[in-house]
C-alpha cells in the first residue's frame, strides 16, 4: 500500500468514525482531528518526499470492470498535494477549538465527514492520471465542497449561497465534460496523456471549454459570482480550505490542460493573461467595496487568482515566443503565488473566524480596537495582510517579483507579446496599490482604533487549536519571504512537468534571484534592528505620557467619528465607479424636527448585476415557453425515450 | 566598498539640509528672509531631545510605524546610485524591491495613522492609500521604458555612471516627458503642492502631515529623517535624469550632483511658490497626467 493512498484512507476513517460518536461533542472533535489531522500530516511528508525525489508514481484501479480509474503524480501534482494537505492539516487542528457548539454535535460529525471527503477529493482531483478519475473526483469535491457550505443551513441567505455554488460548479463541470468529450471524440481513450493528434483548432477549443469549466472552481471574473456568497456562510476553517486551495484546483486543471494539449499558440497565453488582469483589479476593487469580512476576503481570493493567472499567461506567452526564461519565471512566480496564497488566505480566513466567534459579527464597521485583547490575532493578521500586499520581506513579494521579472523580460519582445507583457505589468502595480489600501483598510478598521460597538468590547482569544495554526502560518509568511529558495525550488520543479520541452531546467539563475531577496532582507531587518536599538537610546530616561488622541481642538470626540471602512474605500471607489456602481439610500433631513435617517451604501459586482439580465432573465424565458413538453404524462414521457433512441440509432 | 557606505551616509546626513532649501526658496517668493538654513536639524535635535505623549488608543504598531518608515526610506537609498556613483547593493529587480519597500514604509504608517482613531488621520490615510496606486503604476510605465532601452532592471542601469547618458541618447525628447512625470511622482509622493501642502493649517486638507499628527518625540524625528530621506531618493532619481552628464572624475562628477541636487529643490520651491494645492477631488488626474506621460514616451520609442 502506498503512503498516499493509506493518508487517503487514514483521512477517511477520521471523517466516518465521528458518525458512530453520537451526541458525545468531545469524541467527535477528537476523533476527527486526530484522524484527518494525522491522515493530513502523513500525505503532506509523503507528498513532500515525491516532490523533491521527483520519482513518478502511477496506479489504476479497474471501476465497474468497464472503466479504469488511473492515479499519476508527477511533481506539478505533487506540488499541489504538498498545499492540499498542508492547509488542510492546519485547517483541522483550527476545527478544533472553532467548532465549539456541543448542542450541534451530530451536524459536526456530518461536517466532519464532507470535510474529509473534500480533503481526499481533492487530492484524488490533482493525482488523476485519466479523465474518468478526474472527474468522479472532481464532483465528489463540489459536492461535498456543497454540503460544507450549507452547514448552518438554517440561514435562508446560506441556503441561497449553496444553490448558487451548486449552480456553478455544474455548469463548469458541464464545460469540463463538454471539453474532455471532445478529447475522447477525437482521441478514443481517457488517458491524459493521448492530446496529441488533434488539430490546432479543436485544441483551442477544448482549452476555451476547459478554461471556462475550470475558472467557475477558481473564481476568474465573471465565474466567480458564488465565490463571495458561498465563503461566508462556511464554517470558518472551511472558507480557509475552499479560499486557501479548493479554488486552486481550478488553476491545476487549466495547467494540465494546457501541458496536455502540448500547443504552444500564443492565444492560449492571451486568454489567461487578460483574464488574470480583469479578475485581479476588479477582485480587489469589489473587496475594497465590501463590509462583511469574509466576503473583502473572498474577494480578495478572485484578485489573487487572477495575479496566478498573470504569471501564467506570463510563461505561456514565454513559450509561445521562445522565452524558455521567461517562461520560467512566469509559471513558477505564478504556482509559487499559488502555495503563497494558500498560505496567508488561509491565515486571514482563520483570523477572520476567530474574530466571528469571539463578536458574533462578520460586519467590519460595528469592530475595533480587537488588537488590543486579541494580539496573537491581531499580530498574524497584520502579517497576512501585509503578505497579501505583496510587500517584502514577506512571502507575497517573492512570487510577485517572480512574475514582474517574467513581464520584463516579455517588455523586451516586439508587438503583442510586448503589448501583454505592458498590460500585465501595470496592473500588477494597480493591484498592489488596491490590495495595500483594501488591507490597511481591514486591519485598521477591525483590529485598530477603537471599538465601534459593544461587539467589540473585551474580546478575549482562548484557544490554542486556534492561534497555534495561525501562528505557525504567519512565521511561514515570513520564512518564505526571507528564505524563498527551497520553495522556489519546488515551483521550478513543479512547473518542469508542464512538459515545455526545455529538458532539465537549471536551477543556479533562479537561486541567485532568491539569494538577492534574502540578502536584501536581512540588510532591511538589521537597518531595523539598528533603528530600534537608537530608540531605546533615545527613550531612556525619558518622560513618556499617555492621554487621549489629540483631536485638533476637539475634546468631546466619540468612536462613531472614526474613520470607517466605507469612508475610507470612497474616493478609491469612485475613481472606479464606472466598475462598481455605487447604490446609496440616504433619506434627506427635512424639515425643522427632522425624524432620525440612516445611510445604507452597496458596491454592486457588475458580473453578478448583468448576470441577471443577460443569462438568467432569458435562460427562464425559454424554460418557461418549453413547459409544455413537461406535463406529467407517462406513457409521453416513455414514448420520449424511444423516440430518443431511434433517433440515436439512426445517427450513431 | 568605503565609497558608497560614504555617499550613502552623507546623503541621510544631508536630506534635512536639503529640505531647508525649499523653505528657503519658499521665503525668497514671499519676500520674507526665511527660517536657517540648517532649520531642520534643529528641529531633529529638539525633537530627539524630547519625550513623547502617546494616545491611549494606540498600541505597538503606532511606535512601529515610524520606525518602518525610515528603516524603508534609508533601506531605499542603499539602492540608489548617489552622483552616478555605484550604489551600495544592487541586482536584478532591486527597483521592484525599491518601490514595495516604500510600499511597506506607506502601509506602516497608514497602520500607525489608524491606531490613533482619529478622524483626521483615517482620512489622511485613506488618502495616502488612494494617490500612490497611479503613482506606482507611473513607476512602472517608466521602467518599462527604461528596461526597453537599457535591457537592465535595476536602479544602477538607469542612474549609475554613463548609463543616464545613454537613456537620453536613446531617448531624447521622450526624456522631457519622463522627467516630468517623475517630478510629478516626486510631488505625490512625498506630499508637496500641489498634491499635499506641508504647511497649512487646516487638518482636513492635509494628507501626510495629518497622519502624523499624533507622533511627537524621537518618534516623530524618524518620521521626519524618513521623510527627507524618501524626498532625496526621488530627487536624486530627477536629477540624476536633468543632468545625465559623467564628467569622468569621481569629484567632479560628486560636485556636479550636489549642484544638480539643488536645481531639483529648488524646482519644487518654486513649484510650491507658484502654485496652490489643488481641490482633493483633482489630484488624481494631475497625477494621471504623469501615468499618460510616461506611457506616450513609451510609445513614442517603439520601433515598428
Amino acid at each position: 500500500m502506498d503512503l498516499f493512498f493509506l493518508s487517503l484512507i487514514i483521512i477517511l476513517l477520521g471523517g466516518v468514525l465521528p458518525l458512530f460518536a453520537g451526541r458525545q461533542f468531545t469524541a467527535i472533535k477528537t476523533v476527527a482531528v486526530a484522524g484527518i489531522g494525522a491522515g493530513c500530516l502523513l500525505g503532506w511528508i509523503d507528498s513532500g518526499i515525491k516532490l523533491s525525489q521527483a520519482v513518478p508514481f502511477s496506479r489504476s484501479f479497474q471501476y465497474l470492470k468497464m472503466f479504469s480509474l488511473s492515479f499519476q503524480i508527477d511533481s506539478l501534482s505533487a506540488f499541489f498535494l504538498v498545499i492540499i494537505f498542508s492547509i488542510s492539516f492546519f485547517a483541522t487542528v483550527y476545527s478544533y477549538h472553532y467548532m465549539n457548539k456541543p448542542e450541534k454535535a451530530v451536524r459536526v460529525s456530518v461536517n466532519y465527514l464532507f470535510f474529509a471527503l473534500l480533503i481526499v477529493s481533492m487530492a484524488l482531483v490533482v493525482a488523476s492520471g485519466n479523465m474518468i478519475a478526474f472527474m468522479l473526483s472532481w464532483e465528489i469535491m463540489s459536492l461535498s465542497s456543497f454540503f460544507l457550505v450549507i452547514y448552518n443551513y438554517q440561514l435562508p441567505e446560506n441556503r441561497k449561497a449553496g444553490y448558487l455554488y451548486l449552480v456553478f460548479s455544474h455548469v463548469g463541470a458541464m464545460s469540463i465534460f463538454a471539453a474532455f468529450g471532445i478529447m475522447y471524440g477525437q482521441t478514443g481513450g481517457f488517458e491524459f496523456t493521448d492530446a496529441a493528434g488533434m488539430t490546432e483548432t479543436v485544441k483551442i477549443l477544448i482549452f476555451i471549454l476547459a478554461f471556462i469549466g475550470f475558472g467557475s472552481k477558481a473564481g476568474i471574473f465573471p465565474f466567480h459570482v458564488w465565490l463571495p456568497h458561498a465563503h461566508p456562510a462556511a464554517p470558518s476553517h472551511i472558507s480557509a480550505v475552499m479560499s486557501g486551495v479548493m479554488i486552486k484546483t481550478g488553476i491545476y486543471g487549466i495547467l494540465r490542460i494546457y501541458a496536455m494539449l502540448n500547443l504552444h499558440t500564443p492565444v492560449f497565453g492571451e486568454i489567461v493573461l487578460i483574464a488574470g488582469m480583469i479578475s485581479g483589479i476588479l477582485g480587489v476593487i469589489y473587496a475594497l467595496g465590501q463590509y462583511d469580512l469574509k466576503k473583502i476576503l473572498a474577494y480578495s481570493s478572485v484578485e489573487n487568482i487572477g495575479i496566478i493567472l498573470i504569471g501564467i499567461g506570463i510563461g505561456m506567452i514565454g513559450v509561445s515566443s521562445n522565452q524558455p526564461v521567461m517562461a520560467i519565471l512566469g509559471f513558477s512566480g505564478g504556482l509559487l503565488h499559488l502555495l503563497n496564497h494558500s498560505i496567508f488566505k488561509s491565515l486571514l480566513f482563520m483570523g477572520a473566524g476567530i474574530v466571528l466567534q469571539k463578536t458574533g459579527t462578520r460586519s467590519i464597521e460595528v469592530l475595533g480596537g480587537l488588537i488590543k485583547q486579541m494580539k496573537i490575532t491581531g499580530t498574524t493578521f497584520l502579517i497576512g495582510s501585509l503578505a497579501i500586499s505583496g510587500l517584502p520581506p514577506f512571502n507575497g513579494f517573492v512570487s510577485e517579483f517572480l512574475i514582474y521579472l517574467g513581464g520584463f523580460k516579455g517588455v523586451m519582445l516586439e508587438k503583442t507579446p510586448f503589448v501583454l507583457s505592458l498590460l500585465g505589468i501595470i496592473s500588477m502595480a494597480v493591484i498592489g496599490g488596491l490590495a495595500l489600501a483594501c488591507f490597511s483598510r481591514v486591519l485598521g478598521v477591525v483590529f485598530q482604533g477603537e471599538p465601534r460597538s459593544p461587539a467589540a468590547v473585551n474580546r478575549d482569544e482562548k484557544g490554542p487549536a486556534m492561534l497555534l495554526p495561525m501562528l505557525t502560518l504567519a512565521a511561514a509568511c515570513v520564512l518564505i519571504g526571507v528564505f524563498p529558495q527551497v520553495f522556489m525550488e519546488s515551483a521550478v520543479k513543479a512547473a518542469s512537468s508542464l512538459g515545455l520541452g526545455y529538458g532539465r531546467i537549471p536551477i543556479e539563475p533562479f537561486m541567485e534571484l532568491t539569494g538577492h531577496i534574502t540578502r536584501a532582507a536581512a540588510i532591511f531587518f538589521a537597518v531595523l534592528l539598528l533603528i530600534l536599538m537608537l530608540r531605546i537610546l533615545l527613550y531612556r530616561n525619558k518622560l513618556i505620557t499617555r492621554s487621549g488622541t489629540w483631536g485638533c481642538g476637539f475634546t468631546q470626540p466619540t468612536v462613531k467619528m472614526q474613520y470607517t471602512g466605507s469612508s475610507y474605500a470612497a474616493s478609491i471607489l469612485g475613481f472606479f465607479k464606472t466598475l462598481a456602481p455605487l447604490t446609496e439610500d440616504h433619506p434627506a433631513i427635512r424639515g425643522r424636527f427632522p425624524e432620525k435617517t440612516h445611510y445604507h451604501s452597496k458596491i454592486s459586482d457588475i458580473a453578478e448585476l448583468h448576470m441577471e439580465n443577460v443569462i438568467v432573465r432569458p435562460v427562464m424565458f425559454l424554460f418557461d415557453h418549453l413547459r409544455w413538453i413537461q406535463h406529467g404524462e407517462i406513457h409521453l414521457y416513455i414514448g420520449y425515450i424511444l423516440l430518443a433512441i431511434v433517433v440515436l440509432l439512426f445517427f450513431v | 566598498m568605503i565609497e558608497p557606505i560614504v555617499l550613502w551616509l552623507l546623503a541621510i546626513l544631508l536630506a534635512p539640509f536639503f529640505s531647508a532649501v525649499i523653505l528657503k526658496v519658499k521665503a525668497f517668493f514671499g519676500g520674507k528672509k526665511g527660517p536657517p538654513i540648517l532649520i531642520n536639524y534643529y528641529t531633529l535635535i529638539k525633537l530627539f531631545q524630547k519625550g513623547s505623549v502617546y494616545s491611549t488608543s494606540t498600541t505597538v504598531v503606532f511606535k512601529l510605524g515610524p520606525v518602518v518608515s525610515m528603516g524603508t526610506a534609508v533601506v531605499a537609498l542603499m539602492f540608489l546610485p548617489i552622483a552616478g556613483r555605484l550604489p551600495l547593493i544592487s541586482f536584478n529587480g532591486d527597483v521592484i524591491f525599491v518601490l514595495y519597500l516604500l510600499g511597506l514604509g506607506r502601509f506602516f504608517t497608514i497602520a500607525a495613522a489608524m491606531d490613533t482613531a482619529s478622524p483626521f488621520e483615517g482620512m489622511g490615510a485613506a488618502r495616502e492609500a488612494y494617490f500612490p496606486i497611479i503613482c506606482e503604476a507611473t513607476m512602472f510605465m517608466i521602467l518599462i521604458l527604461f528596461i526597453k532601452i537599457t535591457g537592465i532592471l535595476s536602479l544602477s542601469g538607469y542612474f549609475a555612471g554613463p548609463q543616464a547618458l545613454f537613456i537620453w541618447k536613446a531617448a531624447g525628447p521622450q526624456m522631457f516627458f519622463i522627467i516630468i512625470a517623475l517630478f510629478i511622482v516626486l510631488l505625490t509622493e512625498n506630499a508637496r503642492v500641489p498634491v499635499d501642502d506641508p504647511a497649512t493649517h487646516l487638518e482636513l486638507t492635509m494628507i501626510h502631515e495629518v497622519m502624523v499628527l499624533d507622533h511627537s518625540g524621537p518618534d516623530f524625528a524618524f518620521i521626519e529623517l524618513g521623510a527627507f530621506c524618501k524626498l532625496f531618493f526621488y530627487s536624486t532619481m530627477v536629477a540624476s535624469l536633468v543632468f545625465p552628464f559623467d564628467m569622468g572624475t569621481p569629484m567632479a562628477d560628486i560636485g556636479l550632483f550636489w549642484g544638480s541636487l539643488l536645481v531639483v529643490y529648488a524646482a519644487v520651491g518654486v513649484m510650491e511658490s507658484i502654485m496652490a494645492r489643488y481641490r482633493m477631488d483633482l489630484v488624481p488626474k494631475f497625477i494621471l497626467t504623469s501615468f499618460a506621460l510616461a506611457f506616450f514616451a513609451t510609445i513614442i520609442t517603439l520601433e515598428f
